[in-house]
């Protein structure tokens, strides 16, 4: 019984990995993600955080995908509003697709097109601190 | 109507003409003062945005111009008006509303405003964040009340007196 339950969620993981996993190391990330400067009016490469695709439905938390001018994933930013915080609003499995993390950010953004409100970046880098240069501009 | 207020985009019929050598149109109505700008701008991380200068002295007829500068964000030029998005009246009565839409960065727009008063105008992303901006036209009496504004808003806006004496202000 155990072992056809693992294979069975074996299976399922099989069937579900590869549309996310192979795909979002480079841009596009391909699924349900779309480049937020297609949805809404916004740079299409963003200084300091690089190109950016989300899930519209995981608005406005995401998780963004953001990538350097090669196309390589450089972060992954989830964006949440300050009175969210402060309505203490819980944010329970957001999506982190992106791997191996090398060190977090967090920051506060006055807001912009997609996420009008006030917000917290918090930026979960895949990069080393140097390498955050090539999202810089 | 038509007159009261003249509103051109960026890369519109005006640099249209550039591009075919011809000179700009004469501005209506005899004005011919020097264009006031406004920037839109925002710090490096997106933390701060504000309109530079917030605060603006022009005169009838004179063109203002809105520039994004903020290289990683889009701002608006937007009035208070209940056509947009049923923002309280901050403008003169019978004054029109105006909304530039999202501006990307080094994109402008411009308007001209030849009704005399106190117009408030704010970004729509960020009007929470307090980015808004008062224009004074000509030399008119009061201005409208502060209360409908949000809290980082009323902060940010400098009174009609102050902006006629100093004729621009700055924030910080
Ligand atoms: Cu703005």
């Amino acid at each position: 019984m155990l072992i056809r339950t693992i294979l069975i969620a074996g299976a399922f993981a099989m069937a579900a990995v590869p549309a996310q996993a192979q795909s979002v190391e480079k841009a596009p990330p391909g699924g349900t993600y779309k480049k937020v400067s297609e949805l809404v009016k916004l740079p299409d490469f963003l200084p300091g955080m690089g190109t950016l695709y989300v899930d519209p439905a995981t608005l406005p938390a995401g998780p963004f995908l953001a990538y350097d001018h090669d196309g390589r994933l450089a972060s992954t930013i989830y964006m949440i509003p300050v009175e969210d915080i402060q309505g203490q609003k819980k944010f329970d499995n957001l999506k982190a697709a992106g791997g191996k993390v090398d060190h977090v950010d967090m920051y506060f953004n006055a807001g912009h097109p997609g996420v009008e409100k006030p917000h917290y970046h918090v930026v979960l880098w895949h990069i080393a601190t140097a390498d955050e240069a090539r999202v810089a501009k | 109507m038509i007159g009261r207020r003249t509103v051109l985009r960026a890369g519109g019929w005006a640099a249209g003409l550039a591009l075919l050598g011809l000179p700009p149109p004469a501005q209506a109505e005899g004005v011919a003062e020097e264009v006031v700008e406004i920037r839109m701008r925002g710090n490096a991380d997106g933390s701060a945005v504000w309109f530079d200068p917030v605060g603006v002295l022009v005169e009838p007829g004179q063109t203002i111009r809105w520039i994004n500068v903020d290289p990683g964000n889009s701002h608006t030029s937007t009035a208070y008006h209940p056509a947009n998005g049923d923002h309280p009246l901050r403008i003169p009565e019978g004054a029109a509303p105006w909304d530039s839409d999202y501006l990307l960065p080094d994109q402008s727009f411009d308007l001209r405003l030849t009704v005399a008063g106190v117009y408030d105008y704010f970004c729509l992303p960020h009007e929470e964040a307090g980015m808004v901006g008062r224009i004074v036209v000509g030399h008119p009496q009061g201005g409208p009340s502060a209360a409908t504004l949000p809290e980082a808003a009323r902060q940010r806006l400098p009174s009609p007196e102050d902006i006629v004496r100093r004729k621009s202000v700055r924030i910080g």
